[in-house]
C-alpha cells in the first residue's frame, strides 16, 4: 500500500490537486452540488418506482434522468480527484470502503434494473399498478444512495482524515 | 457575556462541540448535509421541469415535491441552529454566514412564490413565463447556498 500511495502522490494529477489551497474546497462545493442533483432526480425516480406520484408516466419522468447522471459524473470526477490527491487519507479509512461498497450496490442495482426492466419501465403509465420488482429496485436505490452520503460525510470523523 | 458567547457555552453546545462522540457534531452535520440534498435536490428537479426538461411530466403530481422540500428545510433549520450554537462566536461574526442565510431565505421565498404561481388554488397548474424566471433564479440561489455553506467549513483555518 505504501508503494502505491507514494506512486500516486507523485503523479501530475495528484500534485495538481494539492498545488493550490483553493482546489480542494472548490471540488468539495462541486461534490455537494453533484450530490444534490443526483439525490433529487434519482430520488424522485425512485419514489415513482415505489408507487408515489402515480399520475406521472414513467417514460416522461425518465427524461430527467440525464440530469441525475450529470450529478453522478460530477461526483465521480471530483471523487476520483480527491482520492488521487490524498490516497493515504482514504485507503486508511474504514468509512471509505463502506462508501465504495454502497456505491457498488447502487450501481449494480441500477445496472440490473436497466438491463432487466429498462424497456418495461417505460410502459408504466399513470395509475398503473407498480410491479414488486420496481419497488425493490426503488428501495435499494434510495437506501444505498443515502448510505453513500452518510459514509462519505463521516469520512473525516471515522477515519480521522482531512 | 454577550448572546453569542452564552449560546456557545450552554451545556448542549459544549457537548455538541467537544464530546468527540460520532453522535454529536458528526451526526448533526451529516443530517444537515442530508437535508440539503433532499431540499435542494427536490427543488432543482421541479426547477428543471418548469424550465422544460421532461415537459411530458404532468405538473399536478409533482406538487408532492414540496413535501420533500419542507421536510429537508425543517431538518436543516433545526440542525442548522444546533451547528450555529456549537460555534456561535465564530459563525455569528462571519460575513459569509450572513450571505449564506440571505441566499437561503431568498431561495425559500422563491420556492413559496413558485408554488403560488404554478399551483393556483382551484385552477389547473400551469407554467407562465414568470414561473420559468423563478425556476432559473431558484437554481442559482441554491447553488449560492451550497457554495457558501461549504465555505463555512473553512472559516476556522
Amino acid at each position: 500500500m505504501g508503494d502505491f500511495v507514494t506512486w500516486m502522490r507523485a503523479t501530475g494529477v495528484s500534485e495538481w490537486v494539492r498545488s493550490d489551497p483553493m482546489t480542494w474546497p472548490i471540488m468539495e462545493m462541486l461534490h455537494f452540488i453533484g450530490m444534490s442533483l443526483l439525490l433529487g432526480v434519482i430520488g424522485t425516480l425512485d419514489f415513482r418506482l415505489l408507487g408515489f406520484m402515480k399520475g406521472i408516466p414513467m417514460a416522461a419522468l425518465r427524461k430527467l434522468m440525464p440530469w441525475g447522471i450529470a450529478g453522478f459524473v460530477i461526483n465521480m470526477v471530483t471523487g476520483v480527484l480527491f482520492f488521487v490527491g490524498a490516497p493515504d487519507q482514504y485507503l486508511k479509512n474504514p468509512a471509505f470502503y463502506v462508501k465504495i461498497l454502497f456505491l457498488l450496490i447502487a450501481g449494480l442495482n441500477a445496472l440490473i434494473f436497466e438491463t432487466r426492466w429498462g424497456s418495461r419501465v417505460l410502459e408504466l403509465g399513470p395509475l398503473d399498478r407498480t410491479p414488486t420488482a420496481f419497488k425493490v429496485a426503488g428501495v435499494v436505490s434510495i437506501f444505498s444512495w443515502f448510505m453513500v452520503l452518510y459514509w462519505g460525510r463521516m469520512l473525516p470523523f471515522i477515519g480521522n482524515a482531512f | 457575556m454577550d448572546f453569542l458567547t452564552s449560546l456557545e457555552s450552554t451545556g448542549f453546545a459544549t457537548w455538541l462541540r467537544e464530546s468527540g462522540s460520532i453522535w454529536a457534531y458528526p451526526a448533526v452535520l451529516t443530517l444537515h448535509t442530508t437535508g440539503m440534498g433532499v431540499l435542494v435536490g427536490a427543488n432543482w428537479t421541479l426547477d428543471l421541469r418548469l424550465l422544460g426538461v421532461g415537459s411530458g411530466v404532468p405538473l399536478q403530481p409533482l406538487e408532492k415535491l414540496f413535501r420533500a422540500m419542507w421536510i429537508g428545510f425543517w431538518v436543516n433549520a433545526i440542525t442548522g441552529v444546533m451547528l450555529f450554537a456549537a460555534d456561535a462566536t465564530t459563525k455569528g461574526t462571519t460575513t459569509i454566514f450572513f450571505i449564506k442565510i440571505g441566499l437561503i431565505i431568498a431561495a425559500v421565498i422563491v420556492a413559496v412564490l413558485m408554488r403560488r404561481v404554478v399551483y393556483p388554488r382551484g385552477q389547473q397548474p400551469a407554467v407562465p413565463p414568470i414561473a420559468k424566471a423563478l425556476a432559473a433564479l431558484s437554481i442559482v440561489l441554491w447553488l449560492g447556498g451550497i457554495v457558501t455553506g461549504r465555505w463555512m467549513g473553512y472559516i476556522y483555518q
